[in-house]
C-alpha cells in the first residue's frame, strides 16, 4: 500500500498492511506477553553471597557457566536496581535484619532464589544463631538444593525464575512465618519442638482450623478450570 | 616419614626453658606442668596471669612473639576439675620454633581473670569472643562486648548447659559503631555487611574526614554459625564436613588440618599414599585461593579480566576434586587416618591438565596485573604492617610472609612429607598490599613445584589406616569376614574412641595457620574444639591499618587480607 495506489485509484484494504501480512518485519503480540518477554530475559540479579554458596554463584557467573546465555549477567550489587535476589549461604540471626531491609529495598517485581540448603532450612547449621531457612522472614520464589547447589542448578533456577515471570508468578509472604520455632522460641530440643507442635495443633483444633502442613485437595469443577495461561 | 605424630617432637631445652623461666619468677603459683603428644601446657595460677604470658613473650630466651589463640573451655561437671571454666593461650617462637600453651583455671562464681590486651594486641578480639560464648570476664579490658553473636542475644552459648539450637531473634541491626564526636563536621560511612567490596559479610564503619579516615570499626558475626558448639556433638568423623565450610575457598585443607589434628590425637598416622596425595590436594586448593584471593581483589579496583581468566584454570581445579570425591567445593574426601577412597585412573592426566592451565591463567593475570601502573600505584605503600605488628596481632601465612618473617610451618614443622618436596619461602619486604600479592602469586608458583615433585613420586599402597579403631575395614571383607563386620559395626556405633587429653593441631592452611585445639575426654565426641582461624587475627587488625588512609585504599585492603567469612565467625 503507498500513497501512488491511492492517487491512482487503485482499491486499497485498509486493513491489509504488507509489512505485517506479507511476511515483513513486524509482529504483533499482546503488551503484557512482550512485557513478560522482555522481563524474563532480562532479569537483573542481586547476589546475596555470604558463604560456601557464593563462591559457587561465582562459577556460575564465570567464564566457564556463563549466566549471559540466559540474559542474567548483569549483576546489581544494589538491591534497588535488581529484580531478583539470590540468597548465597547461611544467614544466621544477625544478619536477618540485614537480608529485610535488603528485601525491602527491591523494587516491585521482585523474586526471590533460595540457593543451597543453608538458606532453605537452615541446612546442618541447627544451631543457636543460624535463622532455619530464610523463608521465616522473606517469600521464596525458587528454593535450590545442594551444599553448595552445582552452577547446573543455578541455571535451572534461573529457568525457573523465568517460567514463573511468564505465568506473572511471585511469592507474596514469607512462607515459613507461621513455621513453630520461626521466632526463635520453639527450636530447641526434638522434644520441646514437638510439645510445641502438640500445643499448636490443639490451638488451632479448637479455633476449628486444620493443623498446619495438612495438604486439604478437592477436585476442581470442569467449568472453573482455567484453560487460558494466566496473565497477571 | 614425618607424619603428625611425630612432628612436634620438642626438644627438651626449649620446653624446659619454658617452665624454668616460669617457675623461677612465680614458684608454686605455677600449678602444673604437663606434656601430652609433644604439646607443652603450663597452668598458672590466676594472680600470675598477665606477668606469666609478659615473660613468654619478652623473655628473650623464650621469645613466644607470635600471638596464637586464646580461647575458653568450660568443664561442667568434670569430677577430675576443680573448677568449671578455664582460659587457654597459645603461642609460638618463630626464633626457637616452638609453641606453648599457658592455661588458667578460674572458679564458676567468679570467672574473673585480669586481661591480656596489655601483652598481645591480638589478644583483644579473643577475650571478647570468650566473653561472648563463655562469659569469662577479662579484667580491664577497654571494650568488653559481644563479638559474634547478635546484641539481642541472651546468655553464653558454647557453656555446656546451654542447649544446642536456642536461638534468640534480632529485630533490628546494630545501626551505629562508631560516634560523631560532638562539634565535628565529620561523616561516618557505613560499609557491609552486605557490599560489593567486602567479600561476604563482614562490616565496617569509618569516620571521615573529608576523604581520609579518622577512625574506624569492625563489626563481625554476621557469618557465625556454631562450628564449634556443633562440633561438641558429633563424632570425630562427622566434625569433617563442617571443617569444609571453613574457608570455603579451599575446603580440602581445612579437612586435612581436622585429620592431622586427630591423628595426632590418636597416635595413629595416615600412610604415605594418602600423605602423598593429601599434600597434592591442598596445594591445589591452595593455588585456588590465591586465585581467587588475588582476582576478586582486583575486581573491586575495576579490573575485571583477570577474574574470568583465572576462573578457567579452577574450573579444571573443580573438575580434579569432582573426580576424586564427587563433589565440587565441599570435597569432605579426607578421613581420620588417610582418605575416604582412592583417587581414579585418571588422576596424573588431570593433575597435569590443571597444572598446565593453572601456569597458563597465573601468567596471563600476572601480566595483566604485576607490571600494571595502575594497579601498583593502587596497591605500593598502602596498608603497610611491620613485622612486630604482624606478630603481635597473630597474622601467620602469606600476609604475615608480606611483613618479613619466614615463618611457613610447611618448613619449621613438616607435616604429611612436606620435607621431601623442595620449595621455596617468598618473603615480602615493605609489608603493603603489593607483597601480599607478590608473595600470593609466588606461592603459587611454589604450590606448582611440590604437585609436580609430588605427582612424580606418588607411593602406592593403602589410602587409609588398617588400625580397626580407627579406620573402616574395606567393605568387600565387611561381607564376607565377620571380624570385620563386628569391626565396622563397633566402629560405626561407638565413633572412634581418643585417648583423654589435649592437642592443638596446625597446618599450613591457604590464609596461614590453621590450629585445631581439641579437648578430649575419652568420649566419642570431642569436648571442646576450638578452631584457631587465620582471618579473625588478620581481620581484627584492619580497623588500625585504614585508619588515616583513603577510604578507597581500605577497599585495596581488605581484598588483599583474603578475608574468609565462613572462618573468620566459624
Amino acid at each position: 500500500m503507498g500513497l501512488l495506489d491511492v492517487l491512482r485509484g487503485k482499491f486499497v484494504d485498509p486493513t491489509h498492511y504488507p509489512s505485517v501480512h506479507e511476511g515483513g518485519d513486524i509482529i504483533t503480540t499482546r503488551l503484557d506477553a512482550v512485557v513478560k518477554w522482555g522481563r524474563k530475559s532480562s532479569v537483573w540479579p542481586m547476589p546475596f553471597g555470604t558463604a560456601c554458596c557464593a563462591i559457587e554463584f561465582m562459577a556460575f557467573t564465570a567464564s566457564h557457566y556463563d549466566v549471559a546465555r540466559f540474559g542474567s549477567e548483569v549483576l546489581r550489587f544494589s538491591p534497588r536496581q535488581a529484580d531478583l535476589m539470590f540468597v548465597a549461604g547461611t544467614i544466621p540471626d544477625k544478619l536477618a535484619p540485614v537480608l529485610k531491609t535488603i528485601y525491602d529495598q527491591m523494587p516491585e517485581p521482585k523474586w526471590v532464589v533460595s540457593m543451597g540448603v543453608c538458606a532453605s532450612s537452615g541446612g546442618f547449621y541447627r544451631s543457636y544463631h543460624v535463622m532455619q531457612g530464610i523463608d521465616e522472614i522473606v517469600p521464596v520464589d525458587v528454593y535450590v538444593p545442594g551444599c553448595p547447589p552445582s552452577p547446573e542448578s543455578l541455571l535451572m533456577a534461573i529457568m525457573k525464575i523465568q517460567e514463573r515471570i511468564q505465568r506473572s508468578q511471585q511469592a507474596k509472604e514469607p512462607q515459613g512465618k507461621d513455621r513453630v520455632g520461626a521466632a526463635g522460641d520453639g527450636a530447641i530440643d526434638r522434644r520441646a519442638r514437638r510439645a510445641a507442635w502438640r500445643k499448636d495443633d490443639a490451638e488451632r483444633t479448637s479455633q476449628g482450623l486444620p493443623p498446619r502442613g495438612v495438604l486439604t485437595l478437592r477436585v476442581m469443577p470442569e467449568e472453573a478450570k482455567d484453560t487460558e495461561p494466566h496473565h497477571g | 616419614m614425618a607424619s603428625a605424630v611425630d612432628t612436634p617432637a620438642a626438644p627438651a631445652g626449649a620446653t624446659s626453658a619454658a617452665v624454668r623461666v616460669l617457675r623461677e619468677r612465680f614458684g608454686d603459683r605455677l600449678r602444673a606442668v604437663a606434656e601430652f603428644r609433644g604439646d607443652l601446657a603450663i597452668t598458672v595460677d590466676r594472680s600470675a596471669w598477665v606477668e606469666a604470658a609478659r615473660a613468654l613473650r619478652e623473655d628473650p630466651e623464650l621469645d613466644f612473639k607470635l600471638f596464637l589463640d586464646l580461647c575458653g573451655v568450660d568443664y561442667l561437671d568434670k569430677e577430675d576439675r576443680a573448677e568449671r571454666f578455664e582460659v587457654a593461650l597459645h603461642a609460638y617462637s618463630v626464633s626457637t620454633k616452638h609453641h606453648v600453651r599457658l592455661k588458667v583455671a578460674l572458679p564458676e562464681s567468679d570467672p574473673t581473670v585480669d586481661t591480656l590486651c596489655g601483652v598481645y594486641k591480638g589478644a583483644n578480639w579473643f577475650e571478647r569472643e570468650a566473653w561472648d560464648l563463655y562469659g569469662i570476664v577479662f579484667r580491664g579490658h577497654p571494650n568488653l562486648t559481644r563479638i559474634l553473636t547478635h546484641d539481642d542475644f541472651v546468655g553464653h552459648p558454647m557453656r555446656k548447659d546451654y542447649p544446642t539450637a536456642k536461638r534468640h531473634v534480632l529485630k533490628k541491626s546494630k545501626e551505629w559503631l562508631l560516634k560523631v564526636p560532638e562539634g565535628s563536621e565529620n561523616l561516618i560511612v557505613n560499609i557491609g555487611p552486605s557490599h560489593p567490596a567486602m567479600h561476604g559479610t563482614f562490616r565496617i564503619q569509618a569516620l571521615m574526614d573529608g576523604e581520609t579516615i579518622e577512625d574506624a570499626e569492625a563489626e563481625i558475626g554476621y557469618m557465625h554459625r556454631n562450628f564449634e558448639k556443633m562440633a561438641e556433638s558429633r563424632t570425630y568423623w562427622q566434625v569433617i564436613p563442617y571443617t569444609d565450610r571453613l574457608n570455603y575457598c579451599s575446603s580440602f585443607m581445612n579437612g586435612h588440618g581436622w585429620a592431622l589434628a586427630v591423628e595426632k590425637l590418636l597416635g595413629v598416622p595416615a600412610p604415605p599414599r594418602a600423605e602423598a596425595i593429601r599434600v597434592i590436594l591442598s596445594e591445589f586448593s591452595r593455588i585456588m585461593d590465591h586465585l581467587v584471593a588475588v582476582s576478586t581483589n582486583v575486581v573491586d579496583l575495576g579490573a575485571i579480566t583477570p577474574f574470568f581468566v583465572v576462573f578457567r584454570a579452577r574450573e579444571d581445579i573443580y573438575e580434579l576434586l569432582d573426580a576424586c570425591c564427587g563433589a565440587r567445593l565441599t570435597v569432605s574426601y579426607v578421613r581420620i587416618g588417610g582418605l575416604a577412597a582412592d583417587v581414579p585412573d585418571d588422576f596424573e592426566a588431570l593433575c597435569r591438565k590443571a597444572l598446565a592451565s593453572i601456569r597458563e591463567v597465573t601468567k596471563q593475570a600476572e601480566k595483566l596485573l604485576t607490571r600494571n601502573p595502575i594497579f601498583a600505584n593502587r596497591f605500593r605503600d598502602i596498608g603497610v604492617l611491620g613485622a612486630d605488628d604482624a606478630l603481635a596481632y597473630g597474622w601467620v601465612g602469606p600476609c604475615l610472609r608480606g611483613s618479613g618473617v619466614a615463618y611457613d610451618i610447611r618448613k619449621d614443622h613438616p607435616y604429611s612429607g612436606y620435607e621431601q618436596y623442595d620449595f621455596d619461602v617468598p618473603i615480602g619486604t615493605v609489608g603493603d598490599c603489593y607483597d601480599r600479592y607478590l608473595v600470593r602469586i609466588e606461592e603459587i608458583y611454589q604450590s606448582l613445584r611440590i604437585i609436580e615433585q609430588a605427582l612424580g613420586k606418588l607411593p602406592k599402597g593403602p589410602i587409609i589406616t588398617d588400625d580397626k579403631k580407627v579406620a573402616l575395614p574395606p567393605k568387600s571383607e565387611v561381607y564376607s569376614n565377620i571380624e570385620a563386620l563386628m569391626n565396622h559395626f563397633k566402629l560405626v556405633y561407638e565413633g572412634i574412641l581418643p585417648p583423654p587429653g589435649e592437642v592443638y593441631g596446625y597446618t599450613e592452611a591457604a590464609n596461614g595457620e590453621l590450629g585445631f585445639y581439641i579437648v578430649s575426654d575419652g568420649a566419642k565426641h570431642p569436648w571442646r574444639v576450638k578452631v584457631r582461624p587465620p582471618c579473625f587475627n588478620i581481620y581484627q587488625a584492619y580497623p588500625q591499618m585504614i585508619k588515616g588512609g583513603f577510604l578507597a585504599d581500605a577497599v585495596a585492603i581488605i581484598g588483599g587480607l583474603n578475608v574468609v567469612a565462613g572462618e573468620l565467625d566459624r
